[in-house]
């Protein structure tokens, strides 16, 4: 523990138990608008995060704004689903396409934390065919770089937030620094299916302590994952990198809407950003500018800072930016037993399997999906009960059923289409910019994944006993929309999430995968942030003028 | 008030004085103020006008088959949401934000009642509701006033089980004891319960299996 406790000190910089350490946010330094600082990040996500504590930790001025609040999750997060509302990007936005993707709750976090406040927790890796698609499958894209050189920013992560799990035997096999938990009924039965089914399952990956991690205090279980974790149990960059960044002459300054991004006219360098601050404008100047808005924001502030130098948009040269998003199929299939399952105690994410994932050459399609427990509370359940039609008498009776389901989801790998993409609607938001259109179309193989995952988990939950099985199709994370490539003809950034046309604009959060595999997001967002940081430090020691 | 009066024969009473609401002592208190607001007196009606009331009113009722008293105040929880404007943001593209979405087709609704009952949706009898709504059902992707179907019934029923399962006395009926911190759970696996929870009284009342028709 000793080495993490050198590089990220925030867990032992938040109080012993539950609760935030407020002393830290006090005593936080600011900076002037017009104090040119190193660098100011938008948005303190899982990337905006880690790269702030990275820069901050070598000695950078840094400052990220973020346009939702500077939580205390003490007080204002909730026990409950309902009430937990606020944790997610409300602002309008349109979505359309042959397969809209509902957004808000679903998949778009607000303040500071990011979405990984209200994800479940899993931390899968990518599998290092995930960076070769296009080789190896003749699908999706080839990244500008490989797993190997992520490998040491995914365990340095896993360290860090920390994870806990069995011993991984898919993609490159791996260990994690915490030993599994033990599981609840849901995970039990999903265990004892695949056995029966002859499937592998393991426990995890969840970036969920086992155990006192600094003064982290351990789960409770309680199963409230997706509300923000109160117990400060569950890893979000809010306990994991901010009281570290924070530590080391940080700011981060909380409901700060960007608007626009600056650019010099004449030397085609960023100058800093505009945002919004209590009704007031402000501008922050900054040497360098890094964008983790994820992939609606990220491309809508792109397209939004347009400038005669960027007719259509800021790095849109090559009308790239806004497309190649990205979701995953994530249909959930669940299963009825006599047994009282009651999947709502523990956390939603429990076990896993990646057994599904690569390429099967006996099948039609390509690239594959992993199965994991979800464990849908009762309003979400009501959903899950609601697209099999029923409503009224027959939704009141089903419902009433809850306690002995069990309920497993897929991760299906869709593939890159240019077409899926982010651009400006009409409407405005109330600061008058134009909203995000998102438009979402489904290709064959993204179908084709979607019936056989239904299919596994139907299988699965049948052998461990289910008498019935029910599934709702639905789709999980976002990623894509300013990916990173190897030619500005392709993508908006490279390799070191730099972007192509401003020298000193960076993306590093979620928009630059090209690629998603069956996996979580949040671990791989976080490492590729990581090692942008590196590079970037890297580049200065190299005395070059960033 | 703890126990709705659902028949048995619709899965009522199949977890004998189990009132989540009765251990709020062990809820931390940001949670109990929020939890325990939706058993207080409901707030008065912003959001919808007077003709709009009374059709959402008799359409939650429908929805969620709540035909007599006591019932969860979907209503004034629904008009209190839009009021304040907390919707999920986003909205499909052939679809009118939330608040416009649901003024239309409360609208649509009497419309349709007028001419195939002679009446407005609200003052409609029972049957003749529950008829025109699996009719609008039916219609999966098609339009309906000018809104494809499907989206409309997406909308109506978000709203409605996002109400009506975020009260207490729904978690009493369906076994799922509510917030759950500092306490947090000792006992997990499967039939594994906590001392607070009540075990199904029946056990083998499976929806499916009983053959329960959708309305």
């Amino acid at each position: 523990m000793s080495a993490v406790r050198d590089r990220n000190e925030s867990a032992w910089l938040l109080p012993a138990g539950t609760g935030t350490n407020h002393g830290l946010r006090e005593l936080m330094r600011h900076f002037a608008d017009d104090d040119e600082v190193d660098i100011v990040i938008v948005g303190a996500g899982a990337g905006g995060s880690t790269l702030l504590q990275r820069l901050a930790r070598a000695g950078w001025r840094a400052v990220a704004l973020d346009a939702g609040p500077f939580w205390d999750p003490e007080r204002d997060w909730v026990s409950d689903e309902a009430g937990s509302h606020h944790l997610y990007w409300t602002d309008p936005r349109v979505i359309a396409g042959t397969d809209p993707v509902p957004l808000g709750s679903n998949n778009s976090g607000r303040g500071v934390g990011g979405s990984m406040v209200h994800y479940a927790g899993y931390v899968p890796r990518f599998h290092p065919s995930d960076f070769r698609t296009q080789t190896l499958d003749g699908v999706g894209a080839d990244w500008p770089l490989q797993y190997q050189d992520l490998k040491h920013y995914y365990q340095d992560i896993e360290e860090e937030l920390p994870v806990a799990g069995e011993h991984w035997p898919w993609g490159d096999p791996h260990s994690y620094p915490h030993r599994p938990h033990p599981v609840s009924g849901n995970g039990e039965l999903f265990q004892r299916g695949a056995l029966a089914a002859g499937i592998t399952t393991k426990v995890g990956p969840v970036a969920i302590a086992n155990g006192r991690f600094g003064n982290r205090p351990h789960c409770i279980y309680r199963g409230f994952c997706l509300q923000g974790c109160k117990v400060n149990a569950k890893a979000s960059p809010l306990i994991t990198h901010i009281p570290d960044a924070l530590a080391h002459g940080a700011e981060v300054r909380a409901d700060s809407m960007v608007t626009r991004i600056a650019i010099d006219q004449r030397t085609g360098q960023a100058t800093g950003v505009h945002y919004m601050r209590g009704g007031v404008a402000h501008f922050q100047r900054a040497r360098m500018v890094a964008v983790a808005g994820y992939s609606i924001e990220t491309p809508r502030l792109l397209l939004n800072s347009d400038s005669p130098r960027f007719p259509d948009g800021l790095c849109n040269d090559f009308d790239q930016v806004g497309r190649y998003l990205m979701v995953q199929g994530a249909p959930q299939t669940a299963g009825r037993f006599d047994a009282e399952v009651r999947m709502w105690k523990g956390p939603p994410p429990e076990v896993s399997s990646e057994e599904f994932y690569e390429t099967d050459p006996t099948k039609p399609y390509k690239r594959g999906f992993s199965i994991q427990t979800v464990s849908p509370l009762p309003i979400t359940w009501a959903e899950h009960v609601m697209a099999q039609g029923h409503w009224g008498a027959g939704l009141r009776n089903y419902m009433s059923d809850y306690v002995h389901w069990a309920c497993l989801g897929a991760l299906c790998e869709f593939l890159p289409h240019a077409e899926n993409r982010v651009t400006l609607a009409q409407e405005e938001d109330r600061h008058g910019l134009p909203v995000a259109r998102f438009s979402y179309s489904q290709g064959e193989n993204d179908r084709a994944l979607m019936k056989a995952a239904q299919e596994q988990m139907e299988l699965i939950l049948t052998a461990a006993g289910a008498a019935e099985v029910i599934t709702i199709d639905r789709y999980a994370h976002l990623v894509g929309g300013a990916r990173m490539a190897k030619r500005q003809e392709e993508g908006v950034v490279d390799a070191n999430c730099r972007s192509f046309a401003v020298e000193n604009l960076l993306i590093t959060d979620g928009s630059v995968l090209p690629t998603q595999g069956s996996a979580n997001p949040a671990l791989t967002i976080m490492a590729v942030a990581a090692r942008a940081a590196d590079r970037l430090l890297i580049s200065g020691r190299a005395n070059r003028r960033i | 008030m703890s126990t709705f009066p659902l028949p048995r024969s619709d899965g009522g009473a199949r977890f004998p004085g189990f009132d989540a609401a009765s251990q709020v002592k062990h809820w931390d208190t940001a949670t109990a103020s929020v939890v325990m607001a939706r058993l207080g007196r409901p707030q008065d009606i912003r959001f919808f006008t007077p003709a709009q009331e009374a059709a959402a009113g008799a359409l939650f009722n429908q929805l969620l088959d709540q035909h007599r008293e006591p019932r969860v105040p979907v209503v004034s929880i629904v008009d209190a949401r839009l009021a304040a404007q907390q919707t999920d943001g986003w909205h499909y593209e052939d679809m009118p934000t939330d608040a416009q979405a649901w003024a239309r087709t409360l609208a649509a609704l009497d419309e349709d009642a007028g001419l195939r009952c002679g009446t407005l949706f609200a003052t409609a009898s029972l049957n003749e509701q529950a008829r025109l709504l699996q009719s609008i059902q039916n219609l999966g992707k098609d339009m309906w006033h000018g809104m494809p179907a499907q989206q409309v019934w997406s909308l109506w029923t978000r709203y409605a089980c996002t109400a009506f399962y975020s009260h207490p006395w729904a978690w009493n009926e369906i076994g799922f004891a509510g917030p759950a911190y500092p306490r947090g759970y000792k006992n997990m696996g499967v039939d594994a319960l906590e001392p607070f929870e009540v075990p199904d009284a029946n056990p083998g009342d499976d929806p499916i299996r009983t053959k329960a028709e959708p309305s």
